[in-house]
């Protein structure tokens, strides 16, 4: 069982000796919200932490800002930042180390598992309870979630509520922890990669008709590659200007600079805009599953970065984010790769 | 006017109006949205669409002109005015109509935007009166708005159980009444009484408030330079989704898009942007006026809660609650206004 | 159509000098639009210029409005639409919409010494006032000007700039020593200090990068200058030109609208987000 009272004095802890700048964790919302991102610098303050199958956000992304404000500031406060991950965060943790994007002492991070249920997704458990408010809501030991609403308690089980991500979870406990709440779990699902047969069962004419029709419903937010922890490029392809601009950056190089896709959201530049970031992602991507959650339009754009997953793993054996020293997906090549797709 | 119609003959009514396109909320997946529908498709049970009816009128991407280059050297260009049929949306909450007024002020004024007035002048508001609120994050009342008020529509609905109580505005709203005269009657008395129970309750019933709202504009001014963004802005993730599910949120984009190289053919196109993405303000060189999330946070707040004050001495907020309901990451406009507005 | 402020109006470039040359190219080019309904303007005002295929830059008019057979424009490459105007040729066709913006109150001026500071390109924004006062001498008091840019190819108008020297007082610098350069050499805010201008019925004039002048109104307020005698440009990244699209403001003026030309008095009570 996980202890919130324990998280909170392991965050008071190093806060108050100072050991990190800040802690990235989840607090109560505004308006009754169960859990929203917080940023704790005061010891004090650690015991707005709260632990609840709504947290379901991936903290790892704003190590990107930390980044950034670092780059930014003269003289930056080099010490870590204190962060709270479930398993599949942890994930995001080893692909950034991977990548060389922080490093092992930029992150102290406070590894809380899930043991052997997940998070909620805010949509089904909303259909559950048809229009009414949860009021909190947490798990018994049975796998069940525990809901109080306005009229009273119920229980649901777990597999009806929980994100889909959690359903074909391979990582249920963090993967990468300087401490470990709850206890190390390892329960492999029975098939990792269910969820993409019923579009992989589409014919290639309906797949096109099923993902047009979802991507002509795209506003462009760019929610999905904001939310994401691993698309960090300060040159985007689909942005029309490159941030990596300095006072040096000549007029040619700006004005050569490429519009690959148009700012129109019409269904040739949006397809290519979401194919482009799966691709980006290919063996990157350890499927949080915030892409999906944020899309104010549900798009169900997970399903892209879960298939090409999964051919990571058929064609090349490739695991995304338990080995922070492995070799990236698409800059490696082993002999004994396959080349069907190579000729 | 005011006149009362029966559900009964609500289907007869829109039946009626054949010549013009009719929008309403449907349900596709789980979520609502204006779409062009049949008289049949029309509900009056629905809780907030996703994107406002600001789409309708302010398109997410419209074309200017269209251009061409030949070898004589004088390009070609021809304006593309929108050709929109006459419509009706049904269904507007009284929030979004008047985010529509409000797109008004800022697309009329000195310069009329063609494109924009195009649309507009064909669209007929038929608003419905919230009963019950459409969302758990409305503050409407707040913001200086209310369940039933009229601002931008031209007729307005009140469900008073088996009927509507109606009333129109303006010469738009007469007519599409006008031309169904036999189906509307005159209101009795205990229909106006009704009308008033229901405005009254529907009020009664916000689920939110923000107090004191006229001391927030000039508390914005004073605390521009605040570290309070900075401490707002930290779990902002830069996504588009506030100011894009925005009824009153305006900023937009014009390029260039080429259809072919040689011969140079192609179209100027205007599509929504976004004050919440970084590129927003970069100027060529690099140099940002607004560098940081933290500022980019504080823009959109002052724009709807100083500067639209400033300027047409009303809130730009409707207080419709979308960009509470859809934020990532909780950001809630109202908690940072009561920070704001208490802050010593 | 013409009441469309979305369309622009074809313009023909009947002429292109080379201002610059180097890592910050500059070009000045003159426009005639090709029907007869252009347009006048009014000191200080730009006009979006468009390159079809590549997009629309809001560049102010540098030439005088009593000149009426041509608009001038001095243009630095920084970019896309920028790199395409430079490429272009005389005789080529561009779009032109405007005039946008307020003006400078000349009006309001008459009769003063009008002291002109100006950084690198930033001499083209307030030229236009610059022409139509030596057109109108007898109206104002003394004309100065007080100009520099980082080394002397990055100087502007240097040919119109040694007729200058002719007619009024005319002060120019660079920033680091150079041979030959027998002027002063140094900032251009220090520049202004050196010359010490005279704050007595006077009203100065400035435009540059916005550093320059930041310190030029700091250094003009420490000769005595009064905010209301202190006069800039800005500038902001612009798309409509007409105030809608909603990028270009500070506070709630647009630039493109509201501005861009602002007495220090009024930019000081705007937040300071530019």
């Amino acid at each position: 069982m996980v202890n919130l009272d324990d998280i909170k004095k392991e965050a008071h802890r190093i806060l108050k000796e100072k050991k990190v700048k800040y802690i990235i964790g989840y607090t109560q919302g505004a308006n009754g919200f169960p859990a929203v991102p917080v940023f704790i610098k005061n010891p004090e303050d650690a015991d707005n932490l709260v632990w609840n199958p709504a947290c379901i956000h991936n903290l790892t992304r704003f190590l990107r800002d930390e980044k950034k404000r670092r780059a930014r500031e003269k003289h930056p406060d080099n010490r870590p930042v204190g962060i709270i991950v479930k398993g599949c965060d942890s994930r995001a943790i080893n692909v950034l180390l991977q990548e060389k994007y922080i490093a092992r002492e930029d992150v102290f991070v406070l590894g809380v598992s899930c043991e052997d249920t997940g998070v909620v997704d805010e949509k089904k458990l909303a259909k559950k309870l048809k229009g009414k408010k949860a009021l909190c809501f947490d798990w018994d030991e049975n796998r069940n979630l525990v809901v109080t609403t306005e009229d009273g308690k119920s229980t649901i089980n777990a597999d009806e509520v929980l994100a889909e991500r959690c359903l074909e979870c391979p990582a249920q406990s963090p993967v990468v922890y300087d401490i470990l709440f709850g206890d190390k779990v390892k329960l492999s699902p029975e098939d990792r990669f269910k969820s993409v047969e019923k579009i992989e069962n589409l014919s290639q004419k309906e797949r096109w008709a099923f993902w047009k029709e979802q991507f002509d419903k795209c506003i462009r937010c760019y929610a999905c590659r904001s939310v994401c922890p691993m698309c960090y490029c300060d040159e985007c392809v689909v942005d029309t200007i490159s941030f990596a601009v300095t006072a040096d950056t000549t007029a040619e190089e700006k004005a050569q600079k490429i519009k690959w896709i148009d700012k129109s959201p019409v269904t040739s530049e949006t397809y290519i805009y979401h194919m482009i970031r799966a691709i980006h992602l290919a063996g990157r991507c350890i499927d949080c599953g915030e892409c999906e959650r944020v899309c104010p339009l549900d798009i169900p754009i997970r399903f892209l970065n879960k298939k090409l997953e999964k051919e990571a793993k058929k064609l090349f054996d490739y695991e995304v984010g338990f080995d922070p020293d492995q070799l990236s997906l698409v800059s490696s090549f082993r002999d004994e790769d396959p080349e069907d797709f190579i000729r | 006017m005011q006149k009362i119609l029966t559900k009964k003959s609500f289907p007869k009514w829109v039946a009626n109006l054949a010549t013009y396109q009719i929008y309403a909320p449907v349900e596709k997946d789980d979520l609502w949205s204006y779409e062009i529908v049949t008289a049949d498709e029309i509900t009056t049970d629905y809780p907030n669409t996703v994107l406002s009816p600001k789409k309708i009128t302010f398109p997410q991407r419209e074309f200017f002109l269209e251009f061409s280059q030949n070898d004589d050297g004088i390009p070609g260009v021809t304006e593309l005015l929108p050709e929109e049929k006459e419509s009706v949306i049904f269904g507007v909450r009284p929030c979004d109509a008047k985010g529509v007024s409000h797109m008004d002020k800022v697309f009329g004024g000195d310069f009329e935007d063609a494109y924009y007035w195009k649309r507009r002048n064909q669209v007929t508001l038929v608003g419905l009166s919230c009963n019950t609120p459409p969302s758990p994050n409305c503050f409407c009342t707040s913001v200086d708005g209310s369940p039933h008020s009229t601002d931008g529509l031209d007729v307005l609905l009140t469900d008073i159980g088996d009927r509507f109580f109606v009333q129109t505005f303006t010469k738009k709203g007469d007519r599409i009444i006008n031309a169904s005269k036999g189906l509307f009657t005159a209101p009795k008395p205990k229909d106006k009484t009704d009308v008033e129970k229901v405005h009254k309750d529907a009020v009664k019933a916000m689920p939110r408030s923000l107090k004191d709202t006229k001391k927030i504009p000039p508390k914005l001014k004073d605390l521009f330079e605040a570290n309070l963004w900075d401490e707002e802005a930290m779990s902002c993730i830069q996504c588009g989704i506030c100011t894009y599910l925005c009824p009153t949120c305006h900023c937009f984009d014009i390029n260039d898009e080429i259809t072919s190289h040689s011969p140079l053919e192609g179209k100027r196109v205007r599509t929504w942007d976004n004050c919440q993405f970084p590129d927003f303000t970069m100027h060529s060189s690099g140099h940002n006026p607004r560098p940081d999330k933290a500022s980019r946070l504080r823009q959109r707040i002052m724009h709807k809660f100083q500067y639209f004050v400033e300027k047409y001495k009303n809130f730009q907020c409707i207080g419709c609650g979308r960009c509470i309901s859809k934020c990532p990451v909780g950001i809630d406009i109202i908690q940072v206004l009561e920070k704001v507005r208490d802050h010593v | 159509m013409s009441d469309n402020a979305y369309i622009p109006k074809l313009s023909k470039i009947i002429e292109i000098k080379e201002e610059a040359g180097g890592g910050r190219p500059i070009k000045t080019f003159r426009t005639q639009f090709v029907d007869d309904n252009g347009f006048t303007h009014k000191c200080g005002q730009c006009a979006m210029l468009s390159v079809f295929g590549k997009g629309e830059s809001m560049i102010s008019i540098s030439s005088t409005p009593i000149v009426k057979d041509y608009l001038q424009f001095s243009i630095l490459k920084t970019g896309r639409v920028t790199t395409a105007l430079h490429e272009m040729q005389e005789g080529d066709v561009i779009g032109v919409r405007g005039p946008y913006g307020n003006n400078f109150p000349i009006e309001k001026w008459k009769g003063k010494n009008l002291i002109f500071i100006g950084g690198g390109i930033g001499l083209a924004p307030i030229w236009s006032v610059l022409q139509t006062a030596l057109r109108k001498k007898s109206d104002y008091g003394k004309l100065s000007l007080i100009y520099g840019a980082r080394t002397s190819p990055d100087i502007i108008y240097k040919e119109e700039l040694e007729e200058l020297k002719k007619e009024m007082t005319v002060h120019l610098s660079i920033d680091h020593e150079e041979e030959g350069w027998k002027e002063y050499v140094g900032f251009v805010p220090l520049n202004v200090l050196d010359k010490k201008p005279s704050p007595k019925n006077a009203v100065a004039i400035t435009c540059g990068p916005p550093i320059m002048i930041k310190f030029v109104i700091q250094n003009l307020e420490a000769l005595g200058f009064k905010d209301e005698q202190i006069y800039t440009t800005v500038e902001n990244k612009m798309k409509c030109g007409i105030g809608k699209c909603g990028r270009c403001n500070i506070g709630m003026h647009y630039v493109c609208k509201d501005g861009p030309v602002y007495s220090w008095a009024e930019l000081k009570k705007l937040p300071q987000e530019y």
